[in-house]
């Protein structure tokens, strides 16, 4: 609780200390995105996951969609969908919504690889996901599980932030109005038909920038107005 | 690691010029691309780039304006913002949508536009050459159409064969033909086709040689049968017709005969053809007559377009069959009121005289009579321009809206009034006045005495070339019928900011460029009626560069030829021609070459407008 109060980089010190020397330090020992900046000057990495089920730590990641936005610019050089191998089959209703079947999951990459390389294009940034608890939950478990210590985030919930403008304006909100794909045509997004982990990675991304440019007055504002 | 971003190269696929784009180059191409949010109403291009791209509207809209303030674009959906890549052009913009844009460096753009030719030649062509390109795809490119060349013979042919045993008599077989109403008769043994008597054997054969009518009709049928399949292109049966000089083919399936292929079956599919129908229209006795063959117009255009005739084509021969019609009826005109009492010419005015009609259009036309004519000579012409308005109307060429018909007294006038009309019109140009000329400047004697018509163009050509007052109003009225600036999602934008829901082909294509021709040609004292014979004359003057009028040359085409498919295209479907196309009906392409025709068209207008400082004639 008292580290809660002494701030986020007082916490990651501490967990560096804590954590043991590999890719979860390397990405303890940078420094987080500072809360107070431009949010147009910070680096996010627009991430999604699908998994097995809901509960982290009892079910699996099946692939990580993830691309960079460089302030207010989405890089789609650095786009990636990695499927990850799992041991464990994969229940048929999950596989029916994500369309990963065993067969395709066995052609993936081990979780041990996977989660090192997110780890590094996570460090010094701004993760951006739409309902990120799914996201942080999935990766701190994994990370428990990897590397046995704990780790921690800065953090853009697109679906947090949308639940943020609603009670400022005073507005009632329905759940369904909170999804990704609903609040975008608020936005005047287009419709993506494909649902992978990449496309709703990119839909995410391009959320949080419609987001921002309408809260933005065009002089800029401080990352943390954004931040969970 | 794998990449998946179908969406977006499916996106830009949809979208010229990335259609040309290799399949190895589209899959790279997402990934050399950035994603930008503009919130309606923030400027466009942004200022704060950190390098120079070319956008790719994904979604929303965008305005571009010139310096002046004044709309030059609207971008939506796939459209594409160069500015940034262009250090020349200060095009500024905002975003009057919620705009989602894909961005892609300008450096990558080159390196693109220097790998793929097809894909450059969208940036590097000047507008002209695009047009070019696209009017020769065009005419490449005939909307596909049951000609003799895609006609199979099975389609041409009834499922009827009348068939008789080579047993039976001659008469009998011919008893047969006659009932039957046939020129030709199978003679089969069961299943088995023997042979083939036709009206010429009986002739031939059996009458010329004094053969008597009971001998069996085996005895002068063709033996040796030159057999076609149901499967055979119609056009191949017709050479083999020509090549073996025989006018029946029997038809079969495998070895099954199904019916005979004569060339009557072969000619009728071609009976909308411009030489018959004016035959027929010289043969035709009464208006009721004409009528009859006025009906295949809408047929002789469906069937000039499948063959990939343009517009040019069109036009001639349209108007070849107008002007017969107008002849044949003069004649039974003149058949029944009589010789005239002084010689006179009959005008053809607007797209008649300029051979430039479709299938769908009014009448224009205008009686010159000799200075000879007296005013009880009026009720004979009159009368005259009663019948052959009426039966041009009855052909369905309707009636002139403005009264721009011989039937009209003001336009049933002898030499004397219609030169002083021009003098008139030319040196005190009035609205109005410049209206009439617009309409009067055109004009074609269609029949009688061709030298009235000379006299009075040799009047007006030597005062208007000189009256600039006089051309200033004429390029003040050609710039009521501008084109729009382009296309805007399925709506057609206008100058202003506008939205029309469909283009007039019409008005504002084909118009505007029948207009300035027109000025261009009197600013010279030229005589050339035809809008694309005036434009190539006034090339050899001062009054227009050999280049742009290429280039509006083109633009007319291209415009025109859309028109008449257009017009096709309604036939087809049973409807009536017309000239108002909607945006959704053009492809991705067909825009981008209408806006590169509206942006000449509207160069040339801004070029005359210029030199004439009509602005102040509006």
């Amino acid at each position: 609780m008292l580290s809660r109060l002494l701030g986020p980089e007082y916490r990651r010190k501490r967990l560096a200390a804590k954590a043991p020397s590999g890719p979860l330090r390397a990405y303890l020992s940078h420094v987080l995105a500072d809360r107070g900046s431009d949010y147009r000057q910070v680096e996010y990495l627009a991430l999604d996951l699908e998994t097995t089920g809901l509960q982290p730590g009892k079910d699996h990641i099946l692939s990580v969609g993830a691309v960079l936005v460089r302030g207010t610019r989405i890089d789609l050089s650095t786009a990636r969908h990695v499927l990850v191998r799992t041991k464990r089959s994969i229940p048929e209703a999950s596989a029916v919504i994500h369309q990963i079947t065993d067969d395709r999951a066995a052609q993936g990459r081990p979780i041990e690889e996977v989660m090192p390389w997110l780890l590094e294009q996570l460090a010094g940034r701004v993760m951006i996901a739409h309902h990120a608890k799914v996201e942080i939950g999935f990766l701190t478990a994994a990370c428990r599980s990897l590397y046995g210590s704990e780790v921690l985030f800065t953090a853009v919930d697109t679906q947090a932030v949308a639940l943020r403008a609603f009670r400022r304006r005073n507005q009632e909100v329905a759940a369904r109005e909170l999804r990704l794909h609903a609040l975008r045509q608020r936005y005047g997004l287009p419709r993506y038909p494909a649902h992978d982990a990449l496309s709703d990675a990119l839909a995410a991304a391009e959320l949080f920038l419609a987001q921002a440019a309408h809260r933005d007055s065009g002089k800029g504002m401080a990352l943390k107005e954004f931040l969970l | 690691m794998e990449i998946e971003l179908q969406e977006i190269r499916d996106f830009l696929v949809r979208h010229p010029p990335f259609d040309h784009l290799p399949e190895a180059e589209l899959a790279r191409l997402p990934k050399a691309l950035s994603i930008r949010y503009f919130r309606r109403g923030t400027d466009f291009p942004p200022h704060d780039a950190d390098q120079a791209y070319l956008y790719v509207i994904r979604s929303g809209a965008v305005e571009m304006r010139d310096d002046g303030g004044d709309l030059v674009n609207k971008l939506g959906e796939g459209d594409l913002c160069m500015v940034p890549c262009n250090p020349g052009v200060t095009f500024s913009g905002k975003a009057v949508e919620d705009t989602l844009a894909y961005l892609l460096p300008c450096a990558d753009l080159r390196r693109i536009q220097a790998d793929h030719a097809d894909f450059n030649e969208h940036f590097e062509q000047s507008v002209g050459q695009r047009l070019r390109k696209a009017l020769d795809r065009l005419k490449e490119s005939p909307p596909g159409a049951e000609t003799l060349m895609t006609l199979t013979v099975g389609e041409l042919v009834g499922d009827r064969v009348v068939h008789v045993a080579p047993s039976v008599s001659i008469q009998e077989a011919a008893k047969v033909m006659s009932e039957e109403r046939v020129s030709s008769v199978l003679v089969m043994e069961g299943e088995a086709l023997l042979g083939m008597v036709t009206l010429r054997d009986l002739r031939s054969r059996c009458l010329a040689v004094g053969l008597p009518f009971d001998r069996p009709v085996a005895e002068i049928m063709t033996r040796d049968l030159h057999r076609i399949q149901r499967t055979t292109p119609a056009f191949q049966a017709l050479l083999d017709m020509t090549r073996l000089n025989v006018h029946h083919l029997p038809v079969c399936d495998e070895e099954c005969p199904v019916g005979v292929l004569t060339t009557t079956d072969l000619v009728r599919h071609q009976s909308a053809n411009a030489v018959y129908m004016v035959g027929d229209i010289y043969k035709s006795k009464d208006v009721e007559a004409l009528t009859q063959i006025s009906v295949r117009i809408p047929e002789l255009q469906v069937h000039l377009v499948a063959t990939g005739a343009t517009a040019e084509h069109v036009g001639q021969a349209v108007t070849s069959v107008t002007d017969a019609l107008t002849k044949r009826l003069l004649e039974l005109a003149e058949a029944k009121l009589g010789l005239p009492p002084v010689p006179y010419a009959w005008i053809a005015a607007g797209s008649q005289a300029r051979r430039e009609q479709t299938s769908y259009g009014d009448q224009d036309n205008a009686l010159l009579i000799s200075d000879e004519f007296r005013p009880e000579h009026d009720s004979y012409f009159a009368e005259l321009a009663r019948f052959v308005c009426d039966g041009l109307n009855a052909c369905g060429y309707y009636y002139c809206p403005g009264d721009v018909m011989a039937t009209n007294p003001q336009w049933r006038q002898p030499l004397a009034t219609w030169k002083h009309y021009f003098s008139t019109w030319i040196e005190s140009p009035e609205p109005k006045a410049v209206m009439l000329s617009s309409v009067f400047f055109d004009m074609r004697s269609v029949a009688g005495d061709h030298q009235l018509l000379a006299d009075l163009q040799s009047h007006y050509l030597g005062i208007s070339a000189t009256n600039k007052i006089f051309l200033a109003y004429m390029v003040a009225n050609s710039l009521k019928h501008r084109p729009p600036l382009g296309f805007f999602r399925n709506f057609v934008l206008i100058r202003g900011g506008d939205h029309a829901k469909t283009f007039d082909l019409k008005h504002r294509g084909v118009v505007p460029v029948v207009d300035i021709a027109r000025v261009l040609v009197l600013s010279e004292g030229l005589d050339e009626i035809g809008t694309v014979a005036r434009i190539q004359r006034a090339a050899t003057t001062y009054a227009v560069s050999k280049d742009m009028a290429a280039n509006l040359v083109d633009a007319f085409e291209f415009i025109a030829t859309l028109r008449v498919r257009h017009q096709v295209g309604r036939i087809r479907a049973g409807q009536e021609a017309d000239n108002y196309i909607h945006p959704e009906e053009l492809s991705p392409l067909e825009r981008s070459h209408l806006k590169d025709a509206f942006r000449l068209i509207g160069e040339m207008q801004e070029t005359l407008a210029n030199r004439y400082q009509s602005g102040r004639f509006g």
